[in-house]
Formats: structure tokens, sequence, C-alpha cells
């Protein structure tokens, strides 16, 4: 089984996954259509990222009066349009804030595209996986692991990691620097 | 679907503070075709809304803002917000560009640009929700910061809100204030000094709507190609998208000691490097729609302070070029900046400017009133920032910027002024890198740059990044660049100018390939001309992009015409113990050289650097002659005055 998993520690911020989602599903860029939302504090370096996480017991799925959900077979619980009544029960079950309201009273919610996640296309770091669940896991744990492991190494007075990866990034550039001497433009 | 949809490009809303009244202006499909957006709509409504010389103080000045064409779309890097008006730095056209959230956020709530007019009775912001705008009191905001300003406007309207305004800088005057959008990004030459003067101290917006373009599909597979190409970019993965702009700290040889020392990679003390920076760097932050990350987030353990976005330009300025290597000065002094609504550049190299007159004895000690002008002085350094944002004691000189500054002190300490029509931008020989560096600040219409075309112009930066792109660029578009200096220089100016227009970055490391959607995939101009295609709905050509940038520059030239700028103005600066030698004369030779013709292949007249009535005609903006042609125009010679 595949998941889509934010490893947020990698997330900046940009918000090209929720011009992605929009444009997706609806042919428009507008944030308020997206069915993941980056809510965003740049000056802390924090986003949230609020999406579908695709219960194993979905309150939604649950709640629905007119049994409207429906998982299919990539793991999405998908809206059923036709037998959907606007109740929006849906959205005040879910505890993550993951559906929302806003053409026609329908609920719009992650349906992983069938199979090819919009977001997870477009992410340019790497913040949006959609993998095989062990090794999403795997992922997330390896990403907790280096903020725990930087964390300890003094943290934000003395922060090692960004100083290696500048280190690292310099060398690479005095590298290239040479090889371009001999670049012919 | 139309051009002048919500959905599509915006309208224009004009504020009147004067009158406190509110109009809403369609944008004809013909504008979007002749001016795109962003910089080409502000150029063309200060030159139409401008009559002459005035004092850029005064309420008759013009502040304009405009989002860019492509902004809240997919296309990557589209996020930037054009601010223009008529300098009180310079007494010219100045613009500003400036990252952040706004601009798209203003395109949501659809528009696509912003016009302000007038003086407001008392201190005053504009809240956009939608089609409701409305004019509020913001007397409780008059003297914060520019993040408690944002953190104010947030706890009144919600954190969706996205915020240009101003910190005391502005408020006070200061004639390089900057408009900062969102706290941290900041727009140049002096535009945040007319929001004071306007009593104008916030703009904050929210949009809810969304922009579809005319051929969805078509636009966002080219979107996505973009983002693509920066997501795979080797270059941009390992040394963008870690050290942002302190690349330049490598590449770009940051001045020390006021421009008489460039240091290159080895001679940049510790304390400057880039991983000396990363060290208070916490994580990592981009504009709006953009997959590069190129500004770090940093701690200040000092002040328990987080800002953002050390530049290469702020650690030259406040640091190299004033002798300081003491990295978290050089830190807060920037957040300082930021949070006051300064711009960095002419704040660093006016101070740098002060230490050098008072070296030679040009500034007397009892002008200074015991601040201290020592080079490397930090502290000192982070209190005189303090007293030019209030303009308290020396501050209140200093706050004048740069030139306006050495002309308190007389031709004595003019002489030592680098700057072209007034911005400051040090000094360079002439045939560094074929004439072009020098001849370009002259060229530039917001006095002299780097980002009107300079690092365009010779592919500054791009070799590092995709050398096979640009082979492939040069061959299509201008295969005898080599011989060409000027030819090299105006394609240049044009890229900037479509970058400005469209919203688009011109790179944080300045680039080709960033600043023109495509320009790695297809020849110069085409990949724009594609977007621009589908996005409208109206039919594109290469020649017509051209064809808009070269209106939108000669317009420029026109409104700085009507500033009294004068062929004399397009001179080159040298210190005044390199001018006098034979090797400066010759220079100075080789550059009118070169300017006259860049006049004469940008279609202007030789002798008076008048756009010509043939060339504009041609443009099909003959109205612009109209107010220029046969005219004289009093000689610039900086800001006007109102009260002397």
């Amino acid at each position: 089984m595949f998941v889509l998993a934010v490893i947020y520690e990698n997330c900046t911020g940009c918000h090209l996954c929720e011009l992605a989602c929009s444009f997706k599903h609806h042919g428009v860029f507008d944030l308020s259509l997206s069915r993941i939302t980056i809510l965003t504090k740049p000056e802390v370096q924090t986003s949230v990222q609020v999406y579908c996480l695709q219960c194993q017991d979905a309150a939604c799925e649950r709640v629905c009066p007119v049994d409207a959900i429906s998982r299919d077979k990539n793991g999405a619980y998908i809206i059923n349009y036709d037998r959907c009544i606007g109740c929006r029960e849906c959205a005040y079950a879910c505890p993550f804030g993951a559906i929302s309201f806003e053409v026609e009273a329908r609920p719009i919610k992650c349906d992983l595209c069938e199979g090819e996640p919009e977001c997870a296309t477009v992410c340019p770091h790497d913040a949006i996986v959609y993998m095989e669940e062990k090794k999403a896991v795997r992922e997330l744990k390896k990403a907790k692991a280096a903020g725990v492991a930087y964390g300890l190494y003094g943290g934000k007075e003395t922060s090692e990691y960004p100083r290696k990866k500048a280190e690292e990034a310099v060398e690479y550039l005095l590298e290239l620097v040479e090889k371009s001497g001999e670049l012919d433009v | 679907m139309s051009i002048s949809s919500e959905r599509n490009v915006g309208d224009i809303l004009i504020i009147d503070l004067t009158r406190e009244k509110v109009v809403k202006r369609e944008v004809s499909p013909e504008t979007v075709k002749r001016y795109l957006g962003g910089r080409g709509f502000n150029s063309k409504a200060l030159f139409d809304m401008i009559p002459g010389r005035i004092d850029p103080l005064s309420p008759e000045n013009v502040l304009a803002l405009g989002n860019g064409t492509f902004a809240g779309t997919a296309l990557p890097m589209t996020s930037r917000l054009h601010i223009s008006t008529l300098s009180p730095l310079s007494g010219i056209l100045g613009d500003g560009n400036a990252g952040g959230e706004f601009s798209a956020m203003l395109k949501f709530a659809g528009y696509e640009q912003i016009i302000v007019t007038g003086r407001a009775q008392k201190p005053k912001y504009v809240f956009i929700e939608d089609d409701e705008v409305e004019i509020r009191d913001a007397e409780d905001l008059w003297g914060l910061t520019t993040g408690e300003t944002v953190d104010w406007l947030r706890d009144e309207h919600g954190d969706e809100v996205s915020v240009a305004g101003i910190g005391p800088a502005g408020e006070n005057l200061v004639r390089f204030a900057t408009t900062m959008v969102d706290k941290y990004h900041s727009g140049a030459r002096g535009s945040g000094a007319v929001w004071g003067s306007k009593n104008l101290k916030a703009i904050a917006v929210i949009g809810t709507k969304g922009v579809e373009p005319a051929d969805p599909e078509r636009f966002y597979e080219m979107a996505k190609e973009d983002i693509d190409y920066f997501n795979r970019n080797e270059f941009v993965k390992r040394i963008y998208s870690v050290i942002g702009t302190h690349y330049g700290l490598i590449q770009w040889y940051p001045s020390w000691k006021y421009f008489q020392v460039p240091l290159s990679a080895e001679e940049l003390p510790i304390g400057l490097r880039p991983q000396d920076l990363a060290e208070y760097e916490v994580g990592r932050t981009q504009c709006f729609s953009c997959p590069l990350a190129c500004k770090d987030v940093y701690y200040l353990p000092s002040t328990g302070e987080y800002g953002t976005a050390s530049e290469f330009e702020s650690i030259y300025a406040l640091g190299s070029n004033n002798c300081v290597t003491d990295t978290e000065a050089i830190l807060r002094m920037e957040h300082m900046a930021d949070e006051y609504g300064m711009d960095v550049m002419t704040l660093g190299d006016t101070i740098a400017l002060a230490r050098l007159l008072h070296e030679k004895g040009i500034l007397s000690r009892e002008e200074l009133g015991g601040v201290s002008l020592e080079w490397g002085d930090a502290e000192g350094q982070i209190e005189l920032i303090e007293m030019t944002a209030y303009r308290r004691g020396f501050g209140n000189k200093l706050a004048e910027g740069y030139r306006n500054f050495a002309k308190l002190y007389g031709e004595e300490a003019l002489a030592y002024c680098y700057d072209v029509k007034g911005v400051n931008r040090g000094w360079y020989e002439v045939d560094f890198i074929n004439g072009i560096f020098t001849l370009s600040h002259a060229t530039s219409t917001r006095g002299a740059d780097h980002l009107r075309g300079r690092s365009w112009a010779y592919w500054e930066n791009d070799k590092l990044m995709d050398i096979e792109a640009v082979r492939r660029m040069l061959e299509a578009d201008l295969p005898d660049y080599r011989k060409d200096p000027v030819g090299a220089l105006i394609y240049g100016e044009r890229a900037c100018t479509l970058a400005d227009s469209l919203g688009r970055c011109k790179g944080s490391i300045n680039s080709w390939l960033q600043a023109v959607p495509l320009v790695w995939k297809y020849p110069v101009f085409k990949g724009t001309a594609m977007l621009l295609t589908a996005f409208t709905g109206m039919e594109f050509t290469e020649k017509d992009i051209i064809d808009a940038t070269d209106r939108i520059y000669l317009t420029e030239m026109a409104f700085n015409v009507k500033q009294g700028i004068k062929k004399k103005h397009y001179d080159v600066k040298f210190p005044p113990e390199f001018t006098a030698t034979e090797r400066a004369k010759a220079q100075v030779r080789r550059h009118w050289e070169l300017v006259d013709e860049y006049l004469r292949r940008r279609g202007c007249d030789v002798e008076t650097a008048y756009p010509a009535r043939e060339t504009l005609e041609e443009l099909g903006i003959g109205y612009v002659a109209d107010e220029i042609e046969g005219k004289e125009f009093p000689e610039w010679d900086g800001p006007v005055r109102e009260v002397a």
C-alpha cells in the first residue's frame, strides 16, 4: 500500500503543492480549492501541512449518513457526489481539518489523484512523498532522527548542520568555478 | 476567457488618500499586450500621472504597486511585487522589487495594480479583502516596526493577510526607506519615504479568488516543466537552495573599505564566509511559488530575534565595505534595517562613505557629535543605524542617503561619491568586462544598478548553472555577443524589464535561466511568448515581447528626461586619485563611445539622450514624444525639495 506523507522538516512553505492540487482538480490556481493546505510562519520556519491521511478507521466514512464515502483501490477515501447531500458531517468529524466545503456546498478532500498525487510531483524539497508505507515510515523516522541529532548538537545556538551543508556547497561551488574556466561560452 | 475577467488579469485600484476615495478600473487587453504588467504598468502610470519635476515627498507623487502578469500561478518564482515612484533618494524613477506573498494575494483578490495618490490627514492603512477595499485609521500602528505592523494586522484581520508597508524609517522620511512586504522582503530606492509622506502605513490584503489561464492545460504543462527544471538542477539543489545569495561572497568580489579592495574567495575574512553565516541559520524559506529556498532564516542569540534573508548585499554593504566582520553584528544590522524599513545597500554605502570622508578630514569630529566612525566599529554602526531610522543627531544627515549626504559637505565630498543619477553602486574600471559593467550602471533607468541588465549582459552566473542551455541561447539569439557589448546589454535590459513586468524573480543569483521563463528550453523570449499566449488567450510573438520591453524602457527614459536627466548624467565615476590618470581618461573616452552607440541603438538622440519621436512612434507611443520633444527641462541635481 502506497501512502502520501509529509516530512514537515523539509517543507519550506512555497505553496506550489496547493497551486498544483487546485489546478489538477479544478483547472484553476486557487488556494481555497486545494486539498492540501500549508499554513506558514516563515519567520520561525514552521509550516503546518493540513491534508488527508486516509485513516485506517476513517471518521468521515463512519459519520456520513448516506454512505457517500468509500475507499478506492489506492486506499483513498472518495466522495460519491451522486449520494452526497452536503451536510458537512465529514468535515466536522475529521480530526485533521482535511475536508473543506468550497464548491456548491460539496465537500472536497484528497483523492490521491488516482495513484499519482500532483502535490508530490511538484514539491521541490521532497517534503511530500508518495511511497510504499514501510518506506514512508522509514523516511519519516530518518527525518525525525536528523532533527533530534541536530538538536543534540546545540540546536539554534550552534547549528552544526547548516554549517556543514554550507561548507559542502562552497566546496562544490569552487569545484564548478575551477571547471568553468575551461568552459567556453 | 476574456482578459479582463476576474480570474485572469485583475483591475487597477486607484486610492486617493486626500479625498479618501477608491476607484476600480478595468485593464484593457490592449494594455496587457503593450505593457505586460508589473513594472510595465507602473512605469506607464508614473509617466502619465507625474507631470514634471515635483518634490517626491509632496502629495502629487504617485506610488504604484504592480503584481506582475503571472502572479498567483504555478509558474514558479512569479510572486514579485514591483513598487514604483518618483524616488526621494535620486529624484528620478525609483522602483524596487520585493518578494513575499503580497503579489499573489493581490492577484487572488482580483487586482493587477494599486496606485496611491494624495496625502491623508492622519495615519491610515488600507485593508483589501477581495472586492472590499477600506481606508482605515492607523494611529495605533504609527511608530511600529515592520514586524510589529505585520503582527498587528494579522491579529486584526487573520493570519492569511499579506502586508506591504513601512517602518519608522519610512515615517521619518529617510530617503532610502523601503517598502517592506511580509516583514522581510524589501523594495528599495526610497519608496518607503513616499508612503510616509502620504501618511500611509500599510496595505493589507486577503485574496480568495482563483487565477484561471485562458488555455489552462497548456499553461500548466509549461509551468510544471519549469518547476521540474529547477527541481532537477544540481546547481540549484546543491548551492542555491543551501547558501542562496551567499554564493556571491565567493563569486562577486564583495568590496572592502569603501570600494577600495574587491575581495576574492581566498581573501574573504573569517566571519563573512557562507559557512560562518550558516552558524546562525535555523531554516530556509522563499517567496510564494518559488522552488528555490534562497533565503536563510537566522536566529540571533544575543537578542533572541529571528530574521530572514541575510543576502549578499547586506553582508557586503553593512559588513566588508565598512570593514565589519562580526557575523552576528551584521545579521543584527540587517534585521534592524528590515524592522525600521531601510535599504541595506544605500544604508551601508552611505555609512562607508561617511567613514571615508571622516578619514580624509572632510567630515570633522565636531560634525559627528560623539559618534565613532572608525572602520570596523560594529557597535558604533548599530547605533548609527538606529539614529538614521529616527533621524537623530548625525543620523539625520545619513538619512539623506548617499549623494544627498555627500552634497551636504560640498564638492570635495561629492568627488568620492560613486553614483549614477543619485544611486550608489561603487566604482569600476571601464574595461572590466568589455565596458558593459560601467555602461549598464549608466544606462539603468533607476540610477546605477546591477538588476537592470548588467549581470545578464555577460552571463555572469548562468555558466555554472547550466552551460549547455547558455550555449543554445547564445547561438540562437546573440551569435556575435563577444564583439557586441552594447547589443548584449540591450538584451539584458530587455530580460530584466520582462521579468519585472511578469512578476518573475530575476533569480537570487541574477541569471537568465531564472529571470526568463523556459529560456533553458527555447530561444530567448519564445517560451515567454508561449506562456503569455496560453495565459491571456491573446497571440504573443517574440517580437511583441521585445517591443513591449522597449516601450517600457523608453517610457522610463522619457520619464527621467522630464526630471531633468541629460546626456551628461550617463557618466562614469572614479575615485579622484584615479580620475587624473591617462588610463582613466582613455577609459572615459571608451565609455562615452559606448554610451553613444547605446543611445543610437536604443533609438535615442545621441546629443540629448532623448528617446526619438520616430522610435516612440514605431512602438505606438507617439504621445510620449509629444511630452518631451523640443522641450527643455531644468537640469537634474538630485530630488527637488519644496522647502529648502
